[in-house]
């Protein structure tokens, strides 16, 4: 290395002087800015769009008004009976992300503290579940849960979001864990401490920022399912919300009010859970590509 | 140390369970299926092989769209990243601005670029109208010079975020030292991203190729929903040909076969996925 620090730290009053003129643009910087706002625009204005959409009459949902907001759409959208729906969401999508991290913590756990014969085998085929085409399992699960009769239950669609999320949580909680040192849980051990324990008691907790982002990625995949569902749950009063938005779009297309409030309601939760914690999502899927 | 080996397998049990019943037993089901109807075989047909075009849209579709999704997603990376939006503390305000498409779920995202991509109602016809660049409304999605075009527009919109912000969180670890040394010894900007930045993304920018090649190439929501496989067949990859085989014209055997296709090409990515990401980054572990 022949970084030496005297010229670094010389180059900075240079740095400064710039910053604080804060006003003065240079033609370079305007471009950049310009392309900042477009870019801007063009990634916020759909979603933005069917918000405010959501909340326009039909007649002026076309032009460029600010006037006449209304719950009208919302009202309707409730009234032809969507709150069903979104209560099928939300209870298979928390069902599934619950059992799931359970499931891939413990066995995220296991591979990322435990030295055993096949490991990195069976930890290979674990992460090629990832890069599964999901189309193909449609069929043979759609004949299984026929024959089991868990076609149109919970039951049914929670087991199958559970086995679609748990390969990439696993993947994202043996990133975070590798992450966590060793001598904590390993102390615990030598000291009599139950495994289980060490688990529940000493790792999770230690783990639980990446606990909670592994949550809402799979969080977000479950909610936003949308080929499961329309294989496995074929019954109106089952169906989840991305399933009706689609089916509300085909029909009426001339009811637009609505398919812009179905819509609204469906990317509601996600953005409101994702925005929070942004920076730590992306720095936690990023850990391992980050790491040299 | 038979009780630690008994322990494990318990604590494996759950996760092997759920994946054992919903990836082995169906890639089973699937291979027995392709064979019984010799399916796998009836792929070559009259000395064409059937299915060939669906499978070269599929990997065009993927190989633009993921270069797309790297391209864009490295220059929108260095653009938050830059002095510029940093002095005028616009970088944090980036951050929240990405997350909005990436959380947007797939669905909505359709529903809303089907709506702006519309001929007659859609806000992009009317841009291009009012500036004059076309005379009349585009059909974006029945036209078959648009549609492509179009599903990479709305699969990038969707996506795009997520590899954005992950070369942004490699970006931020780049040491402040190597960027100031670089600039000491005199290397203009372009030459400090080409020789510096640049190769230090690269660990993120496999792993985001990757990625993103498993979810264009299995996907289905988007092609599905957005062109159902049309105008025709004209978008007709392989996701939505074995679906409309298998549930629309009823013919089990040539769908399960072309599925196990997919699989073993997706196996093929995925051995690569181990051996270049995850073996790397969880190194320690084995």
């Amino acid at each position: 290395m022949r970084a030496e620090p005297t010229p670094a730290i010389e180059t900075r009053p240079l740095a400064h002087p710039v910053a604080r003129r804060r006003r003065a643009v240079r033609p370079g910087e305007l471009l950049l800015l310009a392309t900042a706002l477009v870019s801007a625009i063009v990634l916020v204005y759909p979603t933005a769009w069917v918000f405010f959409a959501s909340f326009k009459t039909q007649e002026t949902l076309f032009s460029g008004e600010f006037a006449d907001y209304t719950l009208e759409n919302y009202r309707r959208l409730f009234a032809s009976g969507f709150g069903v729906h979104i209560g099928n969401s939300l209870v298979i999508s928390l069902a599934a992300v619950l059992i799931s991290t359970f499931v891939s913590v413990i066995a995220a756990y296991v591979f990322s503290r435990r030295r055993f014969r096949w490991k990195a085998t069976i930890f290979g085929g674990v992460m090629l579940g990832q890069t599964f085409p999901w189309i193909i399992l449609v069929t043979p699960v759609f004949i299984l849960f026929a024959r089991l009769g868990l076609l149109n239950t919970y039951l049914g669609i929670v087991v199958c979001y559970v086995a679609v999320t748990i390969p990439f949580s696993v993947y994202l909680l043996v990133g975070y864990l590798e992450s966590v040192p060793r001598s904590l849980d390993e102390m615990a051990i030598i000291d009599g401490c139950p495994p289980f324990l060490v688990i529940w008691r000493i790792v999770f907790p230690i783990m639980l920022p990446g606990v909670v982002a592994t949550a809402t990625y799979a969080f977000l995949l479950c909610w936003s399912e949308y080929l499961f569902a329309l294989a496995l749950l074929t019954r109106t009063e089952m169906k989840t919300m991305p399933l009706v938005l689609y089916a509300f779009f085909g029909e009426h297309t001339t009811e637009w009010g609505q398919v812009m409030a179905a819509a609204a309601l469906t990317a509601l939760p996600p953005l409101l859970l994702f925005l929070p914690l942004q920076t730590k999502l992306s720095a936690g899927l990023a850990a391992g590509a980050v790491k040299q | 140390m038979r009780g630690n080996r008994a322990f494990v397998g318990l604590l494996l049990l759950p996760a092997l369970f759920f994946l054992i019943v919903f990836y082995v037993y169906p890639t089973v089901f699937n291979l027995q299926n392709s064979l019984t109807d010799l399916s796998l075989f009836g792929l070559r047909r009259g000395g064409r092989w059937v299915g060939l075009r669906n499978y070269v849209d599929t990997v065009w579709l993927t190989l633009i769209s993921v270069s797309v999704r790297i391209v864009l997603g490295l220059l929108l990376a260095l653009l938050v990243n830059s002095d510029t939006l940093r002095r005028w503390r616009l970088a944090t305000l980036f951050h929240v601005i990405l997350i909005v498409p990436w959380a947007t779920p797939p669905i909505v995202a359709v529903v809303i670029w089907r709506w702006m991509l519309d001929p007659r109602a859609g806000v992009v016809n009317k841009l291009l109208m009012v500036s004059g660049l076309v005379p009349e409304p585009v059909a974006f999605l029945s036209d078959v010079t648009f549609v492509w075009p179009s599903l990479i527009t709305i699969i990038t919109w969707n996506t795009l975020p997520l590899v954005t912000l992950t070369f942004l969180a490699s970006l931020k670890a780049i040491p402040s030292e190597v960027l100031e040394a670089a600039s000491v010894d005199g290397a203009s900007k372009l030459r400090s991203v080409w020789h510096v930045v640049l190769p230090h993304l690269m660990p993120a920018v496999v792993v985001m190729t990757l990625m993103s090649t498993f979810w264009t190439f299995n996907n289905f929501v988007y092609v599905w929903l957005t062109t159902g496989a049309g105008p025709g067949l004209y978008t007709n990859v392989m996701a939505t040909e074995v679906y409309l085989k298998a549930f629309v014209d009823g013919r089990m055997g040539y769908s399960s076969a072309l599925g196990i296709v997919m699989a073993a090409i997706m196996t093929a990515f995925g051995l690569l996925y181990l051996r270049f990401v995850v073996r790397r980054e969880l190194r320690e572990a084995f």
